[in-house]
């Protein structure tokens, strides 16, 4: 009898043995689970963790953080001490643990991004993961995964420090959540900057270069951010100050950073790409994405009554100079592109009559990038002067005088651009009888454009006039310099303004003239034989989803019931 | 309607369009925008039952010619050497095949799909395995694998069998959770072939995989290869050890100068090249006089006269060999012994190439 009762151990041990298989079931469950999802992620997310989580730079900057923080949160809370129980004390600490936490985030992440990317061209790392199935864009948004991973790591360890500093009284939450959506935010604009200038130069030179320009960024960037951190910290997060200003900041950080973030990764993106693939389109499309969002911020500024009556000066200033510099570059680099279309590009191209007329533009080449950049140059000075006059309705900054001289000013500088890239285009059309330049030549060509176009008219009529002070004269025409900056001193300059826009308009005509084919169907088919291999290629993908769902659904059954 | 042209129907270069290919070469040089795009490489796809083929291959860098005009084709399943000195333009026709750069002219076709136009198909197809390890800091053998696996699109299941075999395939099981960074450069240089064979490719394109290995490890390397191409895989491979070569290729390619000097297997390139073969007899007794009959034949030269041994070049064939063989028989010499000098895939390199560098 005694022995079909089960002793009080042996019961112990047989709920013990089944605990543990539970558990090891648990665990291969868990496991399983973590194995599927993984097969859904980028795979350079997946190396890049490993590695990061073993590299000594993380281990490093892991244990410094961690010391650092507990360092402060002792030397802080006892240098506070007795007020800290009487007088809110979170500004300092809180301070102290902004700058523990923004060095890894806004200097040591990125730098450990810009590091990856380039010991991949480095190394020749790079193409081998050019002939994989992984695209470019795969590659730098795997980085970019990973970095904001290592960021989330460090916030994880330090938000238990934050939350300390913030039950110290003195920093409201408004303004605690605005510091870290602004460090996380700016860690991540960081990063894509540090991932835009990894695969800039494959030299060991110009290598050195970029890296000492990121560094130099980085630290400008940490400094910035800094200062408007404690103004944040010591002023708080004012949230009585207008919604409609507060309302169009917020807006433009997230209208205009992600646009410029994805112009940033798609040109990076565009130098991991071989040759023979359109890299073009895509980064027309993201120039074409900044401008309409920084059309539609300045929209959204126009429409603001407070905000117009303000701002509206500024905000026209700072999205005019970022729209200058960006269309200057791109153009440029646009009109310097190879004519040559690959029969893979030519496939395609769009087709029908419609689609060649709105986006022809888009494909690549140089008389449509000169054609491309002129309009968006156009459309925005257009918009600009829309813009004056939409705040004119709330009684804006702008007084009839400055509404002409802005006006003139941007039209000539439109005027200008336009020649200075026929110009770029006719040189580059030249260098390429013999060379391959890169496009970066169209930017350097166009400096030297703007340089000689300016200094030579000086030049002469400083000469002429033995060397003394002499008025401006309409053999400065071609001086923009001085022709922009009378305008703005409020001369009347439309004569050469008009001159020059007549100029552009016949100089563009003219490229079009040259290329009649842009305007007829370049498409060619795509082989019956690749056609073939692509559906083979999509049903493979299918079956293989199909067999893995099966191979799931008998593990589980399996695991269920042995 | 439609108003595509199609480029589906040309399966080998036309006259006419090896004409153009010269015009837009010659257009080209001079630099006229608007003939760059008729230059543009016709998108053919090859009806052949090659897996690998080469099509009238040019690449220039400025005014360097690296490679000129380069066509053969490789049967599937069979291994090519390509063989050439430093600087010949190995390197620079196998990345192109590996869809890494562009031909200013021409194309290479594999299994049928162009590097050029079809990358990402070829891709698929493709594995190459180029000079340098390409390996990366802090991560293991295994995660190494698997992280091409994965790149590859590899998933689930099908990715651990893969990486089984391949650990299993290239023997390196042993040292799958140790560091890359750690290891000797043979096993490096296997793990490398694995990374390679990693998708289960149909092409295999190495380029000196055998460079800084020790003998073992080179015996190691070619039997995988000979084991890969039994399993109905190509194999295109690149090395400076020719005797290795000739062992395990069914055929090769003597490149130099950027140009294809000779193509097929090593006896043919010998007959194409090599038009005299030497002989030893080992006459007793009479040897003096033997030399003086031979002399007088019109297929013998250069003799020398040794003691018991004749030495000459004879450019006659095997047949006409045995017929000289037999005359001196018949005339009552005494002839012990013959040996005819087989060249080596060295000697047939040396004879083919005049070590020309760019």
């Amino acid at each position: 009898m005694s022995s079909l009762v089960p002793s009080k151990s042996s019961v112990s041990s047989d709920e013990d043995t089944v605990a543990q298989s539970l558990r090891g079931r648990g665990m291969e469950k868990l496991d399983d689970w973590c194995g599927k999802w993984s097969d859904g992620c980028n795979p350079i997310l997946i190396k890049e963790t490993r590695q990061a989580l073993k590299s000594r730079q993380f281990i490093v900057t892991f244990s410094l953080l961690l010391f650092v923080a507990l360092s402060w949160t002792i030397i802080g809370t006892f240098s506070l001490m007795p007020a800290i129980y009487t007088t809110p004390s979170a500004p300092p600490m809180m301070l102290g643990y902004y700058f523990v936490l923004a060095l890894p985030m806004l200097l040591v992440v990125p730098l450990a991004a810009y590091r990856s990317l380039e010991c991949e061209i480095d190394d020749g790392t790079l193409e081998l993961l050019s002939i994989t199935s992984l695209s470019p864009w795969q590659i730098v948004l795997g980085k970019l995964a990973s970095a904001m991973l290592q960021m989330m790591l460090y916030f994880v360890v330090l938000f238990p420090c934050i939350a300390y500093a913030y039950t110290l009284r003195g920093v409201d939450f408004p303004t605690t959540v605005a510091l870290l959506v602004m460090l996380v935010f700016a860690g991540a604009m960081m990063t894509v900057v540090a991932l835009f200038f990894a695969p800039m130069s494959r030299s060991r030179t110009g290598r050195v270069a970029m890296l000492l320009v990121i560094i130099f960024l980085l630290f400008v960037a940490e400094w910035v951010l800094g200062l408007f951190a404690y103004d944040l910290i010591e002023y708080g997060f004012d949230l009585s100050i207008g919604f409609d200003e507060g309302w169009v900041f917020v807006a433009g950080l997230v209208l205009v950073c992600p646009a410029f973030a994805y112009l940033l990764l798609t040109l990076a993106a565009a130098q991991l790409t071989p040759a023979s693939e359109n890299r073009s389109t895509g980064i027309r499309w993201a120039l074409l994405f900044l401008t309409a969002t920084s059309a539609a911020w300045v929209a959204l500024g126009s429409n603001s009554e407070e905000f117009s009556r303000g701002f509206a000066e500024e905000l026209l200033y700072i999205a005019g100079v970022i729209l200058v510099i960006v269309w200057t570059l791109a153009g440029s680099m646009l009109v310097s592109e190879s004519a040559v279309v690959t029969p893979r590009v030519r496939r395609d191209l769009p087709q029908s009559f419609l689609a060649r007329a709105t986006l022809g533009w888009l494909t690549p080449g140089p008389a449509t990038g000169l054609v491309f950049s002129v309009i968006n140059m156009v459309v925005l000075a257009s918009l600009v002067s829309f813009f004056m006059f939409a705040t004119d309705q709330w009684g804006g900054g702008f007084s009839p005088r400055s509404s002409r001289i802005l006006n003139q000013f941007i039209f000539a500088l439109v005027a200008y651009q336009t020649c200075g890239l026929v110009l770029v285009y006719f040189l580059m059309r030249l260098l390429r009888r013999n060379n391959n330049p890169r496009v970066e030549v169209g930017a350097a060509a166009l400096a030297v454009v703007g340089v000689f176009s300016a200094l030579t008219p000086f030049g002469i009529e400083l000469y002429s006039n033995d060397f003394r002070q002499f008025p401006y004269s309409n053999l400065q025409a071609t001086n923009w310099v001085w022709t922009l900056y009378s305008i703005l001193d409020g001369d009347d300059r439309s004569g050469v303004v008009s001159c020059f826009a007549f100029l552009g308009v016949i100089g563009v005509v003219w490229v079009l003239y040259l290329n009649p084919m842009l305007v007829r169907p370049l498409r060619t088919a795509t082989p019956e034989r690749v056609k073939q291999e692509l559906e083979k290629a999509k049903l493979a993908r299918k079956k293989s989803r199909i067999r893995s769902s099966r191979q799931e659904l008998a593990d589980d059954i399996e695991n269920e019931f042995g | 309607m439609s108003h595509e042209q199609t480029d589906d129907n040309a399966g080998a270069v036309s006259p006419s369009e090896s004409q153009q290919a010269a015009f837009s070469m010659q257009q080209h040089a001079q630099g006229h925008e608007d003939h760059e795009q008729r230059r543009a490489v016709p998108a053919v796809h090859g009806q052949s039952d090659d897996c690998i083929e080469m099509r009238r291959l040019h690449r220039f860098f400025g005014t360097t010619k690296a490679v000129q005009d380069i066509s053969f084709s490789v049967k599937r399943g069979h291994v090519f050497g390509y063989i050439g000195p430093n600087g010949a333009g190995k390197t620079t026709s196998m990345r192109i095949m590996a869809t890494l750069d562009l031909p200013s002219y021409g194309d290479v076709f594999i299994d049928g799909l162009s590097c050029v136009n079809d990358p990402e198909l070829v891709r698929n197809r493709l594995g190459f395995m180029p000079d340098a390890f390409g390996t990366y800091r802090d991560v293991n053998c295994r995660e190494y694998l698997d992280f091409f696996a994965r790149a590859y699109g590899l998933a689930g299941a099908e990715r651990t069998r893969r990486l089984a075999w391949v650990l299993g395939f290239t023997g390196t099981e042993g040292m799958a959770n140790k560091p890359i960074r750690g290891l000797s450069k043979g096993m490096k240089q296997r793990l490398c072939l694995g990374r390679t064979l990693i998708h289960d490719p149909a092409v295999l394109i190495l380029d000196e995989p055998a460079a800084g290995l020790d003998p073992r490890a080179r015996i190691d390397l070619r039997r995988m290869i000979r084991d890969l191409a039994n399993q109905g895989k190509t194999v295109l491979i690149s090395s400076h050890i020719l005797t290795e070569l000739a062992e395990m290729c069914d055929s090769v390619g003597i490149i130099e100068q950027g140009k294809l000097l000779a193509t097929g297997t090593v006896e043919e390139i010998e007959q194409q090249q090599v038009a005299t073969s030497e002989l030893t007899l080992r006459i007793l007794d009479r040897a003096e006089q033997a030399s003086t009959v031979l002399k007088d034949l019109p297929l013998v030269s250069n003799l020398l006269c040794d003691g018991d041994l004749v030495r000459f070049e004879f450019s006659g064939d095997t047949r006409e060999q045995a017929e000289l063989l037999a005359m001196l028989i018949r005339k009552d010499f005494a002839v012990a012994e013959c040996t005819a000098h087989r060249k080596s895939l060295e000697d047939v390199f040396l004879q083919v190439t005049e070590g020309l560098v760019q």
